[in-house]
């Protein structure tokens, strides 16, 4: 590695003596591609448009202008339409039937039913936060192409597949005392499950 | 580069010296404009000046992170509002909602969309989650990244979860109560961490307080700082952009 004395400019030192910089070698001029290359071409080829860039203003800050604006349009229309739930004034001495977690905890509410309160409530989350946190280095798999990663992208879809199913089925499954009742959704409103 | 000075009209000459001293360089008409403009704005210098076609994508993101931080935005805009008109206390927050619905100007809007916003917070970073994942995105270098998106997934949950309380109806504190009950189940430090959470045995002053403190200072704080390390992690780590 060169000393470099002053820094570096290839001018001088600062005390009158001339100090070069040595140029970094140039890289080696591709080989020429041969014959039985150009009969079997690498394996992963590349996309030209892969490696096209952009300038970020304006072709990225347009989209996220634009998927903002959609959003707030989208928002401010059903906000008009649709008045956000507010139930009689608090009181701990009546206790609803069924009373729910929001929604996106009512899958633990859901596990509750059928597992002991210790598993549903603390093993599971506790477990599924963790193991999320320490996913990728968890997965050895180099490769991001979902042909290579069956395994991991199977494991995950089942564990969505069944977050989602826990919070309908919480939603729109469980009535008074939190049994099941197929009636909130078909409809029978004579028929709802006895507590 | 702001205009130079023209001879003639004062009015726009100085127009033209102030609207340069904001905007350095003009609207992005050449990639060596829009470059420079990008390098001397702070609120775009929050992306890189050029990025890989295939990673902005519309059918590669589907645009769910910026949604989220969008949608962050928009709560904040709207909580602000709401706070002016709430007192966290049991004798007065039902009746601050009900005035918001029925009395203030454009209160029941506001609160419809700090709801639904809300909602869709919790639905967009879910699925912003699965979109990484499903592209094998979180894989080194950004390992360290999908954890810290991890930790603003969960403290989406909690902001939404403790924003439930807040109305002080039948739904939330029986929500609430039922959330928190949950956490009692831990072994040795359950009935601590519910305590500590309602400030008490049972939802009431305590927990109100506690919920609107996490709700409207702590945990935006704590989002906030998780997203500014989140975005500076995307541009130094890099785009992944087409599989």
């Amino acid at each position: 590695m060169a000393t470099v004395v002053g820094g570096g400019n290839g001018k001088g030192d600062g005390r009158g003596r001339t100090v070069r910089t040595p140029r970094a070698p140039l890289p080696p001029l591709p080989r020429p591609i041969t014959g039985p290359e150009l009969a079997s071409p690498p394996l992963v080829v590349r996309r030209r448009e892969e490696e096209e860039t952009v300038v970020t203003f304006p072709h990225l800050v347009w989209k996220e202008f634009l998927a903002g604006l959609a959003a707030f349009v989208f928002l401010l229309a059903v906000s008009i339409q649709v008045n956000a739930p507010l139930l009689q004034r608090a009181n701990l001495a009546i206790t609803p039937n069924p009373a729910k977690a929001p929604w996106y905890f009512v899958g633990l509410q859901e596990l509750l039913e059928r597992f002991p309160p210790v598993m549903a409530g603390v093993a599971f989350p506790s477990f599924v936060i963790i193991f999320m946190i320490l996913t990728p280095y968890l997965d050895r798999n180099p490769s991001r192409r979902p042909q290579d990663r069956k395994v991991a992208i199977g494991m995950f879809t089942i564990y969505l597949c069944l977050a989602v199913a826990f919070v309908v089925i919480g939603v729109f499954f469980r009535s008074l005392a939190f049994n099941w009742d197929w009636t909130m959704v078909l409809g029978h409103p004579g028929l709802s499950s006895p507590t | 580069m702001s205009a130079p000075p023209k001879e003639g009209n004062p009015v726009r000459t100085f127009v033209d010296e102030v609207w340069g001293s904001i905007f350095r360089h003009g609207l992005p008409t050449t990639d060596k404009v829009a470059a420079r403009t990008a390098l001397t704005n702070f609120f775009l210098h929050i992306h890189p000046v050029r990025v890989k076609k295939s990673a902005i994508r519309v059918s590669y993101t589907l645009c769910l992170g910026g949604l989220s931080f969008f949608l962050f935005i928009l709560l904040t805009i709207t909580g602000l509002f709401l706070m002016f008109y709430y007192i966290p206390s049991v004798d007065q927050a039902y009746q601050n909602i009900k005035d918001l619905q029925f009395v203030a100007t454009f209160g029941l809007v506001i609160r419809n969309m700090h709801r639904w916003a809300a909602h869709g917070m919790v639905i967009t970073v879910w699925l912003h989650m699965a979109r990484v994942f499903y592209q094998g995105a979180y894989k080194p270098p950004r390992q360290f990244n999908w954890a810290i998106g991890t930790l603003l997934l969960l403290t989406t949950l909690l902001l939404s979860f403790s924003g439930y309380l807040l109305p002080w109806d039948q739904l939330a504190v029986w929500a609430i109560t039922v959330g928190t009950n949950m956490a009692k189940y831990a072994p040795l430090a359950g009935p601590y961490t519910r305590y500590l959470l309602l400030g008490g045995r049972q939802v009431a002053q305590g927990a109100l307080i506690r919920f609107y403190v996490l709700h409207v200072i702590a945990l935006p704080l704590i989002g906030f700082l998780l997203m500014v390390v989140h975005f500076w992690r995307t541009r130094k780590d890099g785009f992944t952009g087409g599989l």
